[in-house]
């Protein structure tokens, strides 16, 4: 079945898929998935911690800073077994896009509290950067000098586990450019407002009015956002590609095993050729979605930085297109039963649509991809 | 007596029936998320129409329905669907009416037709089972009679709307030794007898809409039979005739295309040239589903009768539908990911209820692959 190969001389990636498949099987996600949505939650605090003790909240961490200091090959393994198991934490902004932020930034205090926190799960940070969309009333966050550091004001949106972090990554605009700001969750003059994402973890936007942040809370400053961001974005866009290839490989799986049980006309579903030929079209897209990870994680080793940029577009449009595909097929051929609550594959497509439109659909890396290539 | 609708013109009935409908539908009522909505929540409107004598349009007016041709019936569903009037359960007026009126005996419809029109009953169809979908000739829910009383046991599912429902038409077996097809019965069950339970299961919309339905020893009078003893295979079958045209009809692709056209206004997306071209081909897809469409509606026009080819909407209209939900969840771009509805300036667009929504018509009504089968064999007379 579909899987993303890696060369693995040690045995190590094989430990940490197994030790993913023993987290699974201690922590379902689908059980999970259900919890958050009926409590309006946004991370599961329990298997978060469990997390950390396995080492993945700071799986890319330098040692120093309290991490494992493994790489994205190690990511991706963990990644894909993740979404192959639905558990759906934050694990590509909370863990992977934050700690891209804070390896970037110059030592300070902050930085040191903030990755040891991330990597035991006492600080749970996460990215505050995406702008409100042109077409919304919103406008971006704004930094203002004060006496003693700044004043933020503005939105951010699509703020992943905003109800449940200790610390929001803010980039903010300000007169010389931008800055990244530590913001302690609890700060006043911050409101999160929420909204139910379709795969039941609740999505947020924050407001900041007139939010005070001393001089010791600011991370780095920079000539523009894109400076901070485009390592983070790269390397959690990479992160979810892997974990989409999961998804899309566990819902083939899934619907594999379902309609080789489910008997209809007195043969199993599975052996009527229209059957047989979806599966293998659908076998065949998470094939090429993995192949597109391993790619993407083994191009981003050899150290070309616009290779890499344009491998990971690839694989997340690749990964992204190939598990919503996958997942609406699944839930077609489970018949009536696909279209329940009770049946799991609902909420690998849901996850799938979810993960889908994080950090760019599809179409819209694709773009970036040929706009990237064609450049002088 | 009633007019006889069928001598207007086709455009005199519809301006007719438009602005009564118009006029009476409830406004809070219109373009309603839900797609089932139950009995209560729709029941003034299913009033309003009984009281009109609109409420069944195709039933003869001598049992109070409106007796339209189905040229007329298409012109009071598309006005239907274009006014966004809500569904109503409809089981009883759409399925059991003509059951009755095509199999039912005197009594019968004397007794249940009434019934309907007033919503005293609302009806669910107790057809499918947890091992008998495509394959429902396979269904093994049985009936037995007991001197004068059917005794039904076994469990029907995803009943739509039998939580609301207080009696369910089922296909029952009597007769285990014949084929499959040959041994099925058609009973009317009240929903109140002792031993019938009703669980709601809750769909991908988080909606409890449809159910399962459990038989433990429920008596049924005999007087409650369709047709004859192990021949109510004929009688499912046939009830469906002219409307199997509906199940192809454009509405609900129509419905979705207009939502995304108003999201992609709010959102600028036709200044994108790649979101018109993909547009564009939806737009016309949609406008060629309308000319095949209109070449069946011939048919029932000159007073023919459809044949298996009508399948072919089914597929086309539902995967339409589906294709233009998917476009919607694109023009959405990062918002794809919430659960909630699009603000789309003045207003909101549903479009992953839509996107969800849409996973279900390739589904029943004989899913895509079975009208496929369905295609192949009587239309190509292919071999096999
Ligand atoms: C929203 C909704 C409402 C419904 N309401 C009612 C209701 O009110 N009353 C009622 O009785 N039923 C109802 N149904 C049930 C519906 O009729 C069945 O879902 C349908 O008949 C398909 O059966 P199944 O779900 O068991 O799928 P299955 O028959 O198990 O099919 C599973 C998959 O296999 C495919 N397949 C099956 N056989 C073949 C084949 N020979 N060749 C190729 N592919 C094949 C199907 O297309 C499907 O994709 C409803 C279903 C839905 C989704």
């Amino acid at each position: 079945m579909p899987q993303a190969m890696f060369d693995d001389p040690d045995g190590m990636l094989a430990m940490l898929r197994e030790s993913a498949a023993g987290f699974a099987a201690q922590h379902s996600g689908t059980k999970s998935l259900r919890d958050k949505r009926a409590s309006a939650g946004d991370l599961d605090k329990q298997a978060w911690k469990a997390m950390a003790e396995a080492g993945w909240t700071g799986l890319l961490l330098p040692e120093g800073l309290g991490g494992a200091g493994l790489g994205m090959r190690e990511q991706a393994v963990l990644s894909e077994a993740l979404g192959r198991a639905l558990i759906a934490e934050p694990v590509a902004m909370a863990a992977v896009f934050s700690g891209a932020l804070l390896a970037n930034v110059s030592v300070s205090e902050e930085r040191t509290r903030l990755c040891a926190g991330i990597a035991d799960s006492s600080v749970i940070a996460v990215p505050a950067w995406q702008n409100p969309s042109k077409s919304s009333h919103a406008r971006p966050v704004v930094a203002t000098a004060t006496a003693g550091g700044f004043a933020l004001t503005g939105e951010k949106h699509f703020v992943d586990a905003a109800r449940s972090a200790t610390d929001f990554l803010v980039v903010a605009d300000c007169s010389e450019g931008c800055l990244l700001l530590s913001v302690p969750a609890a700060s006043a003059g911050v409101t999160i407002n929420e909204r139910p994402g379709i795969d039941g973890a609740m999505i947020a936007s924050l407001t900041f009015a007139g939010c005070e942040v001393p001089e010791s809370l600011v991370l780095a400053r920079a000539e523009s956002a894109d400076a901070l961001l485009e390592s983070p974005i790269l390397h959690a866009r990479l992160a979810l590609a892997a974990e989409l290839a999961g998804i899309a490989s566990r819902a083939l799986e899934i619907t594999i095993g379902y309609t080789k049980d489910r008997v209809q006309f007195g043969k199993p579903i599975a052996s009527f050729q229209a059957i047989q030929h979806r599966l293998v079209d659908m076998w065949s897209d998470a094939e090429f979605a993995c192949a597109a990870v391993v790619n993407a994680v083994e191009t981003l080793d050899a150290g070309d930085v616009r290779a890499a940029q344009l491998a990971v577009l690839a694989a997340k449009a690749r990964t992204g297109d190939a598990a919503f595909s996958i997942c609406r097929r699944a839930l077609h051929l489970h018949g009536a039963m696909g279209f329940t609550d009770e049946c799991d594959i609902g909420l690998y497509l849901k996850r799938a649509i979810n993960l889908n439109a994080t950090l760019g659909q599809s179409e819209a890396l694709r773009l970036q991809f040929v706009d990237l290539e064609r450049a002088a | 007596m009633a007019a006889d609708w069928n001598e207007l013109p086709d455009e005199e009935f519809r301006k007719v029936f438009r602005s009564w409908v118009d006029e009476n539908c409830p406004p809070h009522l219109r373009y309603m998320r839900k797609q089932r909505p139950l009995f209560d929540e729709v029941a003034e409107w299913y009033h309003a129409l009984a009281a009109k004598g609109w409420l069944a349009p195709t039933w003869p007016q001598e049992h109070g329905g409106m007796g339209l041709s189905p040229a007329k019936h298409m012109i009071y569903v598309e006005e239907w669907g274009r006014l966004g009037c809500p569904r109503i359960p409809d089981h009883g007026i759409g399925l059991v009416g003509p059951l009755l009126i095509q199999y039912g005996t005197q009594e019968q419809k004397a007794h249940y037709l009434p019934r309907i029109l007033s919503g005293e009953h609302v009806w669910c169809q107790g057809y499918s089972e947890p091992n008998a979908g495509s394959d429902l000739a396979s269904l093994r829910t049985q009936a037995v009679l007991d001197g004068d009383e059917f005794v039904i046991n076994g469990q029907k599912i995803w009943t739509t709307l039998a939580h609301c429902a207080n009696w369910i038409f089922v296909l029952v077996r009597t007769d285990k030794e014949a084929k499959p097809q040959r041994g099925i019965t058609v009973l009317l069950a009240d929903l109140a007898s002792p031993g019938v339970r009703v669980r709601p299961i809750t769909n991908l919309r988080g909606e409890a809409d449809f159910c399962e339905v459990f038989f433990d020893n429920v008596r049924v009078p005999v007087k409650n039979l369709v047709g004859k003893v192990n021949e109510g295979w004929t009688v499912a079958k046939s009830v469906l005739g002219h409307e199997r045209i509906f199940l192809g009809a454009p509405t609900r692709p129509e419905y979705a295309l207009g939502r995304l056209e108003r999201l992609a206004e709010a959102r600028g997306a036709f200044d994108d040239p790649a979101f018109v071209s993909r547009y564009a081909k939806l737009r016309l897809d949609l406008y060629d589903l309308g000319s095949s469409f209109e070449r069946f509606a011939k048919v029932l026009r000159s007073g023919g009768e459809l044949g298996a080819d009508v399948s072919m909407l089914k597929i086309f209209t539902t995967e339409l539908y589906q294709r233009i939900t998917e476009e919607m969840l694109l023009v959405a771009g990062e918002e794809a990911r919430f659960a909630d509805d699009l603000d789309a300036g003045n207003g909101q667009v549903d479009a992953m209820n839509l996107f969800l929504d849409s996973r279900a018509p390739a589904i029943f009504g004989g899913s895509n692959e079975i009208q496929k089968n369905i295609l192949a064999k009587a239309v190509l007379e292919l071999p096999g």
